[in-house]
């Protein structure tokens, strides 16, 4: 392995302050607001009305598209609000209330235990589904649908992605690290879904700890072999890990199916893992970090917890926040209440104080290069920004703004601080709008 | 009357053939080094300019359009030999200075573009008007570069073998001035400033009527 | 703790790198301190005088010129206060006191404010100022004297190359022209100096070791290969020494705004500005030629960048 890993990317500094600690476990939350939209595709139609009793894994959105997933109660108790609430990536969201019993009690089918060797690689898919897992990385795209190459597409190589490349972030290094057995049965389990004979754990050096427990968990399995990456943001990004991994370059406007390979994130991973044991997708681990909050950790929290009972978990508020933002600081969304819902693909709560938080003047591009070396895609940022800030959209297309990511490499090494990643991202609105339009 | 006053004076302020339309660029950086030569620089071209305009004018109804461009060069060309043999003649020192760029009034954009835009249009009046107009704007420009150009770049101006400032002014002239590219940073900064007025003046205008 | 007031909502990402344009700007001032101090040792105070008549003329008409535009100022980006360092340094130390400020003033008003301030000039300001300098005042901008005494003497160059080194004596020893006890400009003559805040700016990550790296190379190759005595006969290592070479590598061409972005790019840049100084040494009618191979490479700048763009992540190979 060479040390660059992939091309451009940068280096943020490696502020990961709850790495070294293990989960903890939030599981009692008093109420729980689930969405019914957390994955790419289309929202679910909800199964439960206000006044219903639920109990814990019951199904209580039902997905009516290929590309969707269902949703599950997180708790048990009693659904006091069916409708719109604060959604953290999409402004507002239908969504279920559920204020908790306490009681955590579980329908008799949600305890069904499924031995992997006994099931097809159909009957996998199906219970991915079922249990509503989707991509827990962020993009949160149904896991199910993943798993499903068309026919025409020769996949030979499951990559499990545990790079993990975002500063502050360390739920999916402390899942490797802890529960590194259910990690890789979950592997084997989209291995099988997917029909795919050969996996690959892509991990960065950075996490010893992490690679030393992998390594164990999968020892003797001749299908698997454990890649570990030199330490570069964005390695966690489907299209550089694969090419770290393997050296294939998928191509422009592909997917990752388009070479044969299909990623998923480590606690996609061990979500499967738990289905296996019956139980749907209702918590998952994210990091709670940033100067503001008391204790940063790892928690272990259901899905639907708000981020104010979160935070007040971990010890609650330090100092008044300047900025939260769900997910890593390169890629994150900043959000404007704290009562907003923790979602299947919440990696991770920042909570930002005054001090963390920069706000710089804008000056003129320099020139100096910065972004165009830092791009894992290999564009021109600055050139794309100044044609998007210019309304210049077909010059943005030309300039190849489709293929961007968003992963935040640029805007985060521009010295004149100017906003590339915004511009860029408007230009791909533009353009996707006007595909759109026709 | 009136149109013939308002013909010469649209050559020299409004349509300014060097800062306005920004033609006969080549002779207005080349011969720019000093005031005296846009002076002669300008006769000959006011002579040319008048005269073209006049007979085009004069021809415009027997001209087929489709051979007028050979046409009006044949005219022009007339006159600029007249004013190169003429000028070769009774001021040669000049002549030798002006050198290539006195024959070179032939392709002159001003000329031709006159003689195409304004001399084949109009009354053989009006088009002596418009030609001296132009003439006149352009000598004026030319003479203002060469005196900008010359003043800096030698520390004096020069006019007819008489020093406007004696011994000049300080004894480090910016040489750079009167060399090619003091011609075109004296150009474009004269442009600039020409524009910038313009500007502020249509601002002016219109924060008048509002 | 309750909520207060409410959080900043901004696009992400949320973390920025340490180092901005201000902060490189002044880098590029500390890193060339030591040049500055050897400069005033050689020459004396009076060049002391003209470095600083340099900078506070480019940074008094950056300010002039903002408040006069009615714009932001923008003298605290450092950007004026760099190119009237450069300016200064790249100043022969006889120079009357008032061409600075004519420099400085050129530089900042003509070459840089006009397109449109920082980021938008399309040559390197200091650099465009001193060749107008030298078209202006060519006596003046090419009166060398010898460091501590300051008397009238031939530069390295003049020395090195055949044509005009007729009767001007042998270049000075090697270790006189690296500590910089030979005559030139004021910053230019320490190539220790220059090399001690070269490093700081590359430790910094200000510039990119590609264009010096090109750049010096070139000259290196180009004037070993085309001794005077023939085939590979050339002192390579006094062409490098000698005149404004590495400040010029390290500290001109490098500059963000009027060098390529891509990698590839910058390597370009530095093997073009090689060839032309090399040109202009040996066989041009100047003596030095780095300051022009820099601003002719400045131009090509765009076209430089527009043939190197890297081909993207997963699009069809050209």
């Amino acid at each position: 392995m060479g040390k660059r890993a992939f091309y451009g990317g940068v280096h943020p500094p490696d502020v990961k302050p709850a790495a070294a600690q293990g989960i903890v476990a939030f599981t009692t939350p008093d109420k729980v607001v689930i969405p019914l939209q957390q994955h790419t595709g289309q929202a679910c139609r909800p199964l439960v009305a206000v006044g219903d009793e639920v109990k814990l894994g019951q199904k209580i959105g039902e997905a009516e598209a290929f590309v969707s997933a269902p949703v599950h109660a997180s708790v048990s108790g009693k659904v006091t609000a069916v409708g719109v609430a604060a959604h953290p990536t999409l402004g507002t969201g239908q969504a279920v209330t559920i204020v908790s019993d306490g009681l955590d009690a579980l329908p008799e089918d949600v305890t069904v235990r499924k031995d992997l060797a006994a099931l097809s690689g159909a009957q996998v898919r199906e219970m991915i589904h079922q249990a509503g897992i989707v991509g827990m990385g962020g993009a949160g795209f149904p896991t199910r649908v993943k798993v499903s190459p068309p026919p025409d597409k020769q996949i030979d190589t499951f990559i499990l992605n545990v790079a993990e490349c975002e500063p502050y972030l360390s739920a999916d290094h402390a899942l490797a690290r802890e529960e590194a057995a259910a990690a890789v049965l979950g592997l084997r389990a989209l291995m099988k879904a997917a029909g795919v004979e050969r996996g690959i754990v892509a991990i960065e050096d950075n996490k010893p700890d992490a690679v030393k427990a992998l390594a164990q968990a999968m020892s003797g399995d001749p299908a698997l072999t454990l890649a570990v990456l030199p330490c570069r943001y964005p390695q966690g990004s489907e299209k550089q890990l694969i090419w770290a991994a393997l050296k294939r370059e998928v191509p422009s406007g592909g997917l990752p199916l388009d070479v044969g390979v299909i990623v998923n994130n480590v606690g996609t991973a061990v979500a499967v893992a738990n289905a296996l044991t019956g139980m749907p997708l209702v918590e998952r681990v994210l990091t709670v970090a940033g100067c503001a909050v008391a204790k940063p950790q790892n928690v272990r929290v259901r899905i639907g917890t708000l981020f104010s009972a979160v935070i007040e978990f971990c010890g609650g508020l330090t100092q008044p926040p300047r900025k939260v933002i769900m997910g890593g600081p390169m890629m994150g969304i900043a959000q404007s209440t704290l009562d907003v819902p923790v979602l299947k693909g919440t990696s991770g709560i920042l909570v930002l104080s005054e001090a963390e938080v920069r706000d710089y003047p804008v000056l003129p591009c320099v020139r100096c290069g910065r972004c165009v070396e830092a791009c894992p895609m290999r564009l021109l940022p600055s050139e794309i920004a100044i044609r998007s800030d210019a309304g210049d959209w077909s010059g943005a297309e030309r300039a190849s703004a489709r293929d961007c990511m968003e992963c935040g490499a640029c805007a985060y090494v521009c010295p004149s601080r100017r906003h590339l990643t915004q511009s860029i991202r408007l230009a791909k609105r533009e353009l996707l709008a006007r595909r759109k339009r026709g | 009357m009136l149109a013939l006053v308002k013909a010469v004076r649209n050559g020299i302020i409004d349509e300014n053939p060097v800062f306005r339309l920004v033609l006969g660029l080549c002779p207005s950086l080349a011969v720019t080094t000093a005031m005296v030569n846009g002076f002669w620089m300008g006769m000959a071209v006011i002579f040319v300019l008048t005269c073209s305009n006049l007979f085009i004018a004069l021809i415009r109804g027997v001209v087929p359009s489709k051979i007028r461009i050979p046409a009006f060069i044949v005219v022009i060309a007339t006159f600029v030999t007249i004013v190169d043999l003429m000028m070769k003649a009774y001021v040669p020192e000049m002549y030798k200075t002006l050198g290539i760029f006195i024959p070179l009034i032939v392709v002159n954009c001003i000329i031709m573009a006159r003689a195409e835009a304004f001399a084949s249009r109009n009354s053989p009046i009006v088009s002596v008007a418009d030609g001296v107009g132009m003439g006149l704007g352009f000598t004026l420009s030319v003479m203002v570069i060469g005196a900008v150009r010359e003043l800096i770049g030698t520390g004096n101006l020069n006019l007819f073998g008489f020093a406007l400032f004696g011994q000049g002014l300080g004894s480090d002239p910016a040489m750079v001035a009167v060399l090619p590219p003091g011609a075109f940073i004296t150009m474009g900064l004269m442009l600039a400033l020409i524009n910038a007025a313009q500007r502020r003046k249509a601002k002016a205008s219109v924060g008048g009527e509002a | 703790m309750a909520v207060t007031r409410p959080m900043l909502l901004s696009a992400s990402p949320h973390l920025r790198a340490a180092l901005g344009v201000p902060q490189a700007m002044r880098d590029v001032v500390i890193a060339l301190f030591p040049a500055v101090v050897m400069g005033v040792i050689y020459f004396g105070p009076y060049a002391a005088a003209v470095v600083a008549l340099a900078v506070v003329a480019s940074v008094g008409t950056e300010y002039a010129l903002c408040r006069l535009a009615k714009a932001p100022v923008t003298t605290s980006d450092w950007s004026a206060m760099v190119t009237g360092l450069l300016l200064g340094l790249n100043l022969p130390p006889t120079v009357p006191l008032w061409l600075p400020v004519v420099g400085g003033v050129v530089a900042i008003a003509l070459v840089k404010r006009i397109y449109g301030g920082l980021g938008h000039n399309f040559l390197n300001p200091a650099l465009a100022a001193r060749a107008l300098l030298v078209a202006a005042w060519p006596a003046r901008m090419t009166t060398w004297v010898s460091p501590f005494d300051g008397i009238s003497t031939p530069t390295p160059l003049a020395q090195l190359v055949p044509r005009a080194a007729e009767g001007l004596g042998a270049p000075p020893a090697y270790l006189d022209m690296f500590i910089g006890n030979t005559a030139g400009c004021i910053g230019e003559t320490s190539a220790a100096a220059l090399l001690i805040g070269a490093l700081y700016l590359l430790l910094r990550g200000v510039i990119d070791w590609r264009i010096p790296v090109a750049f010096i190379g070139t000259v290196a190759a180009v004037t070993w290969a085309f001794g005077p005595l023939g085939w590979f006969t050339g002192d390579f290592i006094a062409h490098i020494l000698a005149g404004g070479l590495i400040l010029g590598a390290f500290y001109m061409a490098t500059d963000w705004v009027t060098s390529p972005m891509t990698r590839r790019g910058r390597v370009y840049m530095g093997i073009g500005c090689g060839l032309i100084t090399v040109l202009i040494r040996l066989w041009g009618g100047y003596p030095e030629g780095v300051s022009y191979s820099i601003l002719l490479m400045n131009i090509a700048t765009p076209l430089i960048d527009r043939y190197t763009a890297p081909r993207p992540f997963g699009a069809a190979r050209r």
